[in-house]
């Protein structure tokens, strides 16, 4: 199993990465928008001691996280976001168009779009007899798109091994989930496609690591799809720049100081007596996901000449 | 008019404005539409109202498409006049099926004994999003039948083509661009007076909003300023040009592009729209139609040449219509002629 100081250095790679993103964001490095995950590390910690290469993973416009996680490279992810010719993509699909095929993962800038890639992974593995899944990933606004039906309604239907992990961090721009919800979680609709949900509290790795592991063994044993809700909370704005009126500043103020998976865990790891200097891990991420940023910044851009490549394969 | 000059709105403010007074008038006009509640939008078309005309009138949606675009079809049945609001132009492909099966097919699959009095109100364009986020797609929507297609590009025509929007009995696709959204009305050089009283422009009516001798540059939304700022630089070089603002594309205002065109001989059609089978083609065709195959002495297309725009940059501006690559092509006429 997974420990909790493992977890920690995990979500600390993940923030110090969006954080190096932010930096270059601000200094206006970044051509167009940038979503990042910051305050949901939890989540995409909790899946890495699930995820087996084979697997694939499809993931949202808030991605950069579920990409480590998967195993993509941290400087080639964010030489893309940088829009380098070194980047994923060769600077053409940007940071809500990841494509890694050698790690199976992917990404949309399309809310919903996701699910309906994973599970022709699903398939594909299904078909093979391979003990491998497809995983969808869809914040709580995403899950109010037809497509989260008609996935696991097709992979309840015939077993395919497609597992659903949804972000619930509450909005989806300004809309609270809980005005557009029928039920009051999101996990507990798995009963229509004869899955198992769970709902998990998003901001505890453990807790998150758990409930994917379950799910992960339920997809990979043939017995069909599975849901996981993690809650969680959004600490940027919805995009950079995103005036974030619909949250009131008190309610930004308690998201940080109750609900930021990494201070949460820190104190656990240090209620446990753990002695490892945790700041030390900290400035050594930051100093990890920086040097990556410098690198990045030193990278050619693409050539306007080669706008027009790449179109068709012939 | 004495208001309008130090008003000084930018063009999301104009088109709630506008809204906001259609609302006023007919009780029938709702807006559904994700993030246009609380926050007006999210780039801020719809500020205000749901505070002054209730959360059934202006509501937010979950994100799901499919379903509020299908609730205007049936709101419309009803005897509504709904806004629909897709976000970014890219996503119809989500609610498409609505958009061109029932919405524009039901007046005539019906004879003629339903009306559909609805607005499908979105924003299209690039501002750096990628190739998810940027697309125009009105030649598209054109392309489709029964609905028509309004793209204004200045902010005296986001108003009044809302307002006519909003008057009329037939689907309107009323495609925004987003880099204007923002944008102060005194910023324009066409239509930046904006009176604060109620007004329509009539839907299919181009307008001439810089007259020349040289050449006809066809173009709408965003291109208009691009084209109008590139014709300040060609007259610098002695070349005249003539801007055409089309405003829309569904009914399509040939009358006043083959008026031009009779006098100059010279087209070039700027669309920041995908070049192939769509309207700069269209423009063409019927030009050639009308005026003769030998009306014309020069024919160009500067559009996105069939690309999905690319997130850097400098590719970005390789593929789309700027006022430099405006200029850049009306010189390439004039050398060769
Ligand atoms: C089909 C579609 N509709 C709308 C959008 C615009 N949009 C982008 S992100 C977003 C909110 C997504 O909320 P959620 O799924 O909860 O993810 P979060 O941003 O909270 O991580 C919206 C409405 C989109 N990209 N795609």
């Amino acid at each position: 199993m997974t420990s909790l100081f493992e977890h920690f250095k995990a979500m600390a790679r993940l923030r110090a990465f969006d954080e190096a993103c932010l930096d270059g964001f601000h200094k206006g490095e970044i051509h167009g928008e940038l979503h990042t995950g910051i305050g949901q590390e939890a989540i995409a910690a909790g899946m890495i001691p699930s995820l087996e290469a084979g697997d694939a993973l499809v993931s949202t416009h808030r991605n950069h996280m579920h990409g480590l996680a998967k195993g993509v490279d941290a400087h080639a992810l964010m030489a893309e976001i940088f829009h380098r010719e070194t980047g994923l993509c060769r600077g053409r699909g940007g940071h809500m168009h990841p494509f890694d095929l050698g790690q199976n993962f992917s990404a949309t800038g399309i809310v919903g779009a996701s699910l309906p890639v994973a599970l022709g992974y699903a398939y594909a593995f299904w078909m093979e007899g391979r003990a491998n899944v497809g995983i969808g990933i869809t914040g709580d606004g995403g899950a109010n798109a037809g497509a989260f039906h008609e996935c696991l309604n097709i992979a309840g239907a015939w077993k395919l091994p497609f597992v659903v992990v949804v972000e619930n961090n509450a909005y989806a721009i300004s809309v609270p989930i809980r005005h557009v919800l029928a039920t009051p979680t999101i996990a507990e609709r798995a009963a229509a496609y004869g899955a198992p949900g769970w709902r998990v509290d998003g901001t505890d790795p453990e807790a998150v690591a758990e409930a994917f592991a379950r799910a992960m063994e339920h997809a990979r044993a043939g017995r069909g799809p599975a849901i996981v809700e993690a809650t969680c909370q959004r600490f940027q704005g919805h995009y950079e720049g995103d005036h974030d009126s619909y949250r009131s500043r008190d309610e930004k103020r308690r998201m940080k100081a109750e609900h930021d998976p990494l201070a949460i865990t820190r104190r656990k790891l240090v209620a446990a007596g753990d002695a490892t200097d945790l700041d030390a891990i900290l400035a050594a991420a930051k100093a990890e996901m920086a040097g990556i940023l410098e690198r990045v910044r030193g990278e050619p851009r693409p050539d306007a000449a080669d706008a027009l490549r790449y179109r068709f394969a012939s | 008019m004495a208001t309008a000059n130090i008003r000084n709105l930018n063009c999301s403010q104009v088109i709630a404005e506008a809204i906001g007074l259609e609302m006023e008038r007919d009780p029938r006009i709702l807006v559904l539409g994700e993030d246009v509640g609380r926050i007006g939008g999210v780039f801020g078309a719809t500020r205000g109202l749901q505070e002054r005309f209730g959360d059934k009138r202006v509501r937010d949606m979950p994100i799901s498409e499919m379903a509020f675009t299908g609730m205007g079809v049936g709101l419309a049945l009803a005897g509504y006049r709904p806004i629909i609001e897709i976000m970014f132009a890219d996503f119809v492909g989500v609610c498409l099926e609505q958009v061109y099966n029932a919405m524009a097919k039901i007046p005539y699959m019906s004879g003629g004994t339903v009306r559909m009095p609805m607005v499908v109100k979105t924003a299209g364009g690039c501002i750096g999003s990628a190739a998810q986020h940027s697309q125009c797609l009105w030649g598209l929507f054109a392309h489709l039948p029964g609905m028509k297609v309004v793209v204004p590009g200045n902010p005296y025509d986001y108003k009044g083509l809302m307002a006519s929007a909003l008057t009329s009995d037939d689907p309107v696709v009323y495609i925004e661009h987003q880099s204007q959204m923002g944008k102060k009305a005194t910023t324009f050089r066409a239509g930046a007076v904006v009176p604060a009283e109620r007004y329509t422009v009539p839907i299919g009516q181009a307008a001439v909003v810089r007259s020349g001798r040289d050449l006809t540059i066809v173009t709408l939304s965003a291109c208009v300023e691009h084209a109008l700022e590139a014709a300040e630089t060609l007259a610098g070089e002695g070349i005249d040009a003539e801007v055409i603002d089309l405003r829309g594309l569904v009914p399509l205002d040939m009358a006043t592009v083959c008026a031009s065109l009779a006098r100059t001989s010279r087209l070039l059609v700027v669309d920041e729209d995908y070049v192939s089978f769509g309207l700069s083609g269209e423009i063409v065709a019927r030009a050639v139609e009308e005026l003769g195959p030998t009306a014309l002495r020069q024919v160009a297309r500067h559009a996105n040449p069939d690309v999905p725009v690319p997130a850097a940059a400098a590719l970005e501006q390789a593929v789309l219509p700027g006022p430099a690559s405006i200029a850049a092509a009306a010189r390439r006429m004039a050398a060769r002629s």
